[in-house]
């Protein structure tokens, strides 16, 4: 089985590589004269005002978590689509409920106004 | 040493070198990042026991979304390192024994003795066609489907306290909402009234 | 192998699924009604669980099946406990209504977690494979994660709600690691083919045994026993006290269910090794419990430090190893789940809004403020500290007779000691109540069905110390 997944081991080296090597190069080739003033982060030629950092809106967070919910939801109906010859009836009607749970959850949120931005 | 065996050592060194740098590093976007490549490499050696959907799945869900979110909570919130990484020196001792104490344990264990070959015989290399997430599919959605039921009510209370804990309602906040804006007839905008013309008496 | 189902299996989870699609209905249904008429969701609530009981009722104490493939087990022990259940959940929801609605608290969020909680405990009470075990314990952790954090607006109840998370999924990832070493030495996730297995084993193989440690460590964390019981405290001060009544009283009867079903029906053939950890946890609860419980002034951290006390107690009742143990046990947890319900209830009872009973203060002088309710909190803190007549002094006293049974006088003789230590912290609360001036001198509000379920509460436990044999037998006979 494994022999399938050679491409993708090739892939991974060959991606690693191209990730890699022009950063080590220009690390390695490239003439590097630092000083304090180049490092500084430039901000249209003055001094940077605050950090880059500050607090969010919650409401992201939210819509993140939402999206990872459904995400999950979705890695179970691969391994499902694939067999459901297999399984036959009682495999769709177990996928039926399990969506159909969520579903309510997607009701919720959805009459709730978690969907909304305002 | 088998090319199969190279991979999983140079698997297996990643995992543990990014995990080393996942809690020793003072940035957490760094620590986040290199969590991603722990997944990464982990997914790998899933690869290698033949378990290809959970390997998938575990780039798909936990590098794909679940980092995704961490990345985006280091990397916004207003976070003081310095304050983060106090008495880390003080706490090593002591997690540095526990640690030990584990490892030695866990030497005890996962020796030859309880899970060398005699005992635990590796499983037969599958053929190319053999398909892991079928598989799991087959046994996922009828033997274990009570417990696969569960795992929905799961992520429903997951959505249910999501929203509780931060959905706010701001009544204050001006938004157009462009189905209103669409929807809208000349009737609502426009009163035509019908006026004597002036007369100047 | 190709898989049949059989639909029978829907009727064995026939409450399961009732209480699930009443969730889900109530869930819709409350985001249609508005604040003032939010005592809907209430009595939908009611009303399920009273059908769940009828349903337990009716379909239940037949004989031992199997649904699912074996990963459901549905017999008399679990339907005993889940009708105990489904009657403490009413009355929690009954008495945190009034102060949930002082608090601009009543939302529906708050009955359908404690539902899904409820369910999470349904599905561990009755639970035959690791898997499913496991899945019950998150759902109910995840509910109440939620609800301890269910007043966000407030700091303590926000970072009670953090370290528990924080802590909780610690303890999940121990109690999954020891649950993978099992299967990894037996195979697989059924617990009666591991049983069966460990013994074909032998006891020379230290896998499983390394895995029993963490499985130990989970369900140390989840009861809530020392040296796994730093949570406990800091969640019961910091949640809202509606939500500390929850958490203090049918989790107990689903972790009982917990350690049953993990411990006796799982691995069985390390008995010994569970029962040498058995009794060190629950020494060491004991000790720690009741010693520190003394220094606390907070009533609900006092309270939990009680309640870790408790659980090293009932932890005699399953160490021993025979069915007198776990009926003991048994009678102990759903007469400790009954004392915590009235205990927790009467602080609901005393508070109002805008001010939060929570300190031993609080009690002083409740006598002549109500002298009911102070003879209630009388008999649940005689009834904690073990004194005769109450139900508290027969579970103490069966559990102990267990223990003296195999042997282990001295463990009786260690709990006997720390019961009389903490006998004095509960007299305490009684001589704040009867001998202490009160603070102020309004009498208790409360409305007249949380007052009549308060005062059978009381009654019950009052009752069940003066004729225990009933109760006492029902489990002996559930476990033989």
């Amino acid at each position: 089985m494994l022999e399938n997944y050679l491409p993708v081991l090739v892939f991974l080296g060959v991606g690693m590589a191209i990730g890699v090597l022009p950063i080590a190069m220009g690390f390695l080739l490239a003439p590097r004269n630092p000083y304090s003033e180049k490092l500084s982060p430039f901000e249209c030629g003055f001094e940077a005002f605050e950090d880059a950092r500050m607090k969010f809106d919650v409401r992201y967070y939210l819509v993140a978590i939402l999206f990872i919910i459904f995400d999950l939801e979705i890695a179970f109906l691969f391994p499902w689509a694939i067999v459901l010859d297999e399984i036959g009836m009682v495999g769709f009607i177990a996928m039926a409920v399990f969506l159909g749970i969520l579903v309510i959850g997607f009701i919720y949120e959805w009459m709730k106004g978690a969907l909304e931005w305002e | 040493m088998t090319f199969e065996l190279f991979i999983f050592y140079v698997f297996a060194t990643v995992t543990v070198a990014s995990a080393v740098v996942v809690i020793s590093s003072r940035n957490p976007v760094y620590s986040a990042l290199a969590l991603v490549l722990t997944f990464f490499s982990c997914s790998g050696i899933w690869m290698l026991a033949e378990a290809e959907f959970l390997a998938i799945v575990l780039v798909l869900v936990y590098v794909g979304a679940v980092m995704v979110l961490f990345l985006f909570v280091v990397m916004m919130l207003d976070i003081n390192i310095a304050v983060l990484s106090q008495g880390f020196m003080s706490y090593l001792p002591v997690g540095v024994g526990v640690a030990l104490a584990v490892v030695a344990e866990m030497a005890l264990l996962v020796g030859s003795k309880y899970f060398g070959a005699d005992i635990i015989p590796p499983p037969e290399r599958h053929v190319a066609e053999y398909n892991n997430t079928a598989e799991l599919g087959n046994v996922l959605y009828t033997v274990h489907m009570y417990a696969f039921e569960i795992a929905s009510v799961i992520l429903l209370v997951a959505i249910i306290a999501a929203i509780v804990l931060t959905l706010r309602k701001r009544p204050l906040t001006r938004y157009q909402s462009p189905e209103k804006q669409v929807a809208v007839r000349r009737e609502d905008r426009i009163r035509v009234i019908n006026m004597k013309a002036e007369t100047e008496e | 192998m190709a898989y049949v189902f059989s639909p029978s299996d829907l009727v064995q989870v026939a409450p399961e699924i009732f209480i699930l699609s009443m969730a889900c209905v109530i869930l819709i249904v409350d985001l249609f009604l508005d604040d003032r008429r939010r005592y809907v969701t209430h009595l939908l609530c009611q009303v399920t669980l009273l059908g769940a009981a009828v349903l337990t009722y009716m379909l239940g104490f037949g004989e031992t099946t199997m649904a699912f493939s074996g990963a459901y087990i549905h017999d008399a022990f679990g339907d005993v406990l889940k009708i105990a259940m489904y009657v403490v959940t009413a009355a929690v929801f009954l008495y945190s209504r009034d102060y949930l609605k002082d608090r601009n608290l009543l939302k529906g969020e708050y009955f359908v977690l404690g539902l899904f909680g409820l369910l999470g405990m349904m599905i561990m009470v009755s639970a035959a494979n690791l898997l499913v075990i496991y899945l019950g314990i998150e759902l109910l952790a995840l509910s109440l994660y939620a609800l301890v954090a269910f007043d966000r607006d407030n700091k303590t109840a926000a970072e009670a709600a953090m370290k528990y998370f924080v802590l909780g999924a610690i303890a999940s990832g121990m109690l999954l690691y020891g649950m993978s070493m099992i299967y990894g030495t037996t195979g697989t996730l059924s617990s009666t083919e591991i049983a069966a297995r460990l013994v074909d084993l032998g006891s020379d193989d230290l896998v499983p045994i390394f895995g029993l440690v963490f499985i130990m460590v989970g369900i140390g964390f989840k009861l809530g026993v020392v040296p796994f019981h730093m949570w406990v405290p800091d969640i019961y001060q910091g949640a809202p006290t509606s939500v500390t009544l929850y958490i203090g009283s049918i989790p107990k009867i689903a972790g009982f269910a917990l350690v049953m079903r993990l411990l006796v029906d799982t691995l069985p053939g390390l008995v010994v090794d569970w029962q040498a950890m058995l009794i060190i946890l629950a020494v060491l609860s004991m000790a720690i419990g009741n010693i520190v419980a003394i220094a606390q002034t907070n009533i609900k951290r006092m309270l939990a430090y009680s309640t870790i006390s408790h659980m090293g107690f009932l932890l005699l009742g399953v160490l021993s190893g025979t069915t007198e143990g776990y009926s003991s046990a048994m009678f102990y947890t759903l007469v400790y789940s009954m004392m915590a319900l009235g205990s927790f209830g009467i602080l609901l009872l005393m508070s109002r809004s805008g001010f939060d009973a929570e300190m031993l203060d609080d009690m002083k002088g409740l006598n002549r403020r109500s002298p009911w309710f102070a003879g209630m909190m009388l008999i649940m803190m005689f009834s904690m500290a073990g004194v005769p007549p109450m139900a508290g002094f027969y579970a103490k006293l069966s559990v102990l007779a267990a223990v003296v049974d195999i042997g282990l006088v001295w463990l009786a003789i260690v709990a006997v000691l720390f019961s009389v230590i903490g006998a004095f912290y509960y007299l305490r609360v009684i001589k704040l109540m009867y001998f202490d001036e009160p603070v102020d001198d309004s009498p208790l509000g409360g409305s007249a069905d949380v007052r009549f379920v308060l005062s059978l509460n009381g009654l019950a436990v009052l009752g069940l110390g003066i004729f225990p044999a009933g109760l006492m037998g029902l489990c002996l006979q559930v476990l033989s």
